[in-house]
């Protein structure tokens, strides 16, 4: 039986780095989802959480949430952001496993997630708690 | 602009049509088929299609910068949990308060409560958010 990696991997465990640049087509379609005539305008910038949804699609998929049928529940988001992002402009986002644990019926997983410019700077980070039925995992 | 401890956020309503959820799926690359089929959701603890949380925090966000369109994307930061699924086809409030204002070594900074607000009145995402302010 193959295990998902959310049931063997440690703390401290890395993901990625996963490129999330969102190109001007994800950006409109962003837009479309999400969007109403309050929305701000924010020129050839985007809205940093499409960055951190893109993440955490690819990190769900890594740690086997996606393929396993596994029921899972995102429980906590956490976002910071250090300066605006703009469309195209290439991203990567690294992640590391900050908790993960039994409690109860479940298991607890937090994923820390920082996003970094070409230059290596941060411009963002999250953090993710996602809570999986432990019959599943 | 002036803020103070107590100010109304500006917030709105929003319908999350099964057609956002749709592109909301395209644009984050998340097609977990409870957000998008409709039979396969009918087999789960909701019965329905659910939209994605992050859709619902991203309105949320959309608020922040709508009250903050200058500082929110330059060192704002939140933190909530996801308290109840949004179904598709429900109108959600988006809210918020200036609950505190902080001033720190790099300025002021906004403390305020936000939310997502379900139709029967329960909370869908449900946290705190400090925003710098000009």
């Amino acid at each position: 039986m193959t295990y998902p990696l959310i049931s063997t991997a440690t703390v401290g465990h890395e993901f990625g780095p996963y490129d999330v640049t969102i190109s001007s087509n994800t950006a409109k379609i962003y837009t479309k989802a999400i969007g109403g005539i309050e929305s701000p305008n924010y020129g050839d910038s985007q809205a940093p959480l499409i960055l951190v949804a893109v993440a955490l699609t690819k990190l769900i998929d890594e740690l086997g949430l996606f393929s396993g049928g596994l029921q899972t529940i995102h429980a906590g988001q956490e976002v910071s952001w250090i300066r605006p992002v703009k469309i195209g402009e290439k991203i990567d986002a690294r992640g590391k496993l900050a908790g993960n644990s039994i409690r109860g019926n479940n298991r607890f997983a937090t994923v820390k997630v920082s996003y970094n410019d070409e230059t290596g700077t941060e411009v963002g980070s999250s953090s993710t708690t996602i809570i999986v039925s432990s019959e599943h995992a | 602009m002036t803020h103070s401890i107590g100010d109304k956020l500006s917030g709105f309503k929003r319908e999350i049509t099964q057609e956002r959820v749709n592109s909301y799926a395209s644009a984050s690359g998340d097609h977990n088929p409870i957000h998008l089929d409709a039979a396969y959701a009918a087999t789960t603890q909701f019965g329905t299609r659910i939209a994605h949380g992050m859709l619902s925090l991203a309105l949320v966000t959309e608020m922040l910068a709508i009250n903050f369109p200058n500082t929110w994307y330059s060192g704002g930061n939140l933190k909530v949990r996801f308290s109840a699924p949004v179904i598709s086809g429900e109108t959600v409030k988006i809210y918020g308060e200036i609950t505190d204002i902080t001033k720190t070594n790099v300025g002021l900074i906004a403390t305020c409560s936000i939310g997502c607000e379900k139709p029967d009145g329960t909370d869908a995402v449900v946290g705190q958010a400090t925003v710098p302010l000009e």
